[in-house]
């Protein structure tokens, strides 16, 4: 029971470390996934958000943490 | 035919990624060797390793299967998510907010809980610690066959991305078995920087296929989006530094 208590510790970890990212990231890749609905240049629209939405997410992570740890 | 200009990137996040697991995992095997003698140790290696092979094997073909978009779309969320989580960490590390991964300190650790573990008990001792190497091995090689699985299904890559982890596999052992003691001077948390930052464009490139999305240079985009990862990874390091430079000091 331990080793599965493990493998399931281990692979929430690997997806849930940081909900705010975890969320936050798919949080984009469904406003992406509307952008891509829109007529041309939807494809293009849905890209930019996906790509700038997941650096954006990133940081703002990243900052978070490191203010919470001051 | 592989081409290797599309290859080149899997195999290469493959075999770093695995080189920072393996590492890990070694430390503990080593801790297990130490304590209780090589034949646990490698026996549950053995078994963990047997493990990873038959779930790589079993999920792999299983995704070569599935229709292709909807495949692009989760496994290219999961990597995102995956490869942003260890830039993230990788930057607070860097910054000095969070503490470096200290291999030395891992294995003083793990030999001490081994120890006690292995006080007066009833099960044989064996049995423990090679279990404790088997959860090791095995819990550290799942990000090692995600990260395979993930890079190479669906773009005929499965094999190279394997190789490139059992290669790296080979290595670390090569160079624990010589040196016989805790890989510590290895840059662990530059090779999760490097690692977060292709497995996040991976994940990037990825999800956008999976939602129609047709990148401008196709493949070639990869390499942009990594560059752009690098550097905002680059310039919050500096950043979260300046924001709690108590935590740094």
């Amino acid at each position: 029971m331990s080793v599965f208590r493990a493998v399931v510790a281990e692979l929430t970890g690997m997806f849930l470390s940081d909900a705010r990212l975890t969320f936050g990231a798919i949080a984009v890749v469904a406003l992406a996934a509307l952008a891509a609905e829109i007529p041309d240049p939807g494809h293009l629209a849905a890209g930019a958000v996906l790509l700038l939405g997941c650096v954006g997410v990133l940081v703002v992570a990243i900052m978070a943490t490191a203010r919470r740890r001051r | 035919m592989i081409d290797w200009t599309t290859a080149a990137p899997a195999v290469s996040a493959a075999f770093l990624a695995s080189i920072v697991e393996v590492v890990e995992a070694f430390t503990i095997v080593l801790a297990v060797g130490t304590v209780r003698g090589w034949r646990p140790a490698i026996l549950g290696t053995a078994a963990a390793l047997a493990t990873l092979v038959v779930l790589t094997l079993a999920l792999g073909p299983l995704l070569e299967r599935a229709p292709i978009h909807a495949m692009q779309l989760v496994i290219g969320v999961l990597l995102l998510v995956f490869g942003m989580s260890w830039l993230r960490k990788a930057v607070l590390r860097a910054a000095g907010v969070i503490a470096l991964h200290d291999e030395a300190a891992a294995f003083v650790a793990e030999t001490a809980a081994l120890r006690q573990d292995l006080a007066p008990r009833s099960a044989p001792k064996d049995w423990i610690a090679g279990l404790a190497a088997y959860k090791a091995v095995l819990l550290e090689g799942f990000e090692v066959v995600f990260i395979v699985i993930a890079v190479g299904a669906g773009r005929g890559l499965l094999g190279p991305a394997a190789l490139g982890a059992g290669a790296a596999c080979a290595l670390v052992l090569m160079i624990g078995a010589i040196a016989h003691r805790p890989l510590a001077r290895v840059p662990e948390n530059t090779l999760k920087f490097g690692v977060g930052v292709m497995l996040a464009a991976f994940g990037v490139f990825w999800t956008g296929e999976g939602l129609g999305v047709d990148w401008p240079g196709h493949d070639l985009a990869l390499f942009a989006f990594a560059a752009l990862f690098l550097l905002t990874g680059l310039v919050s390091v500096r950043a979260a530094r300046a924001l709690a430079p108590e935590a740094a000091s």
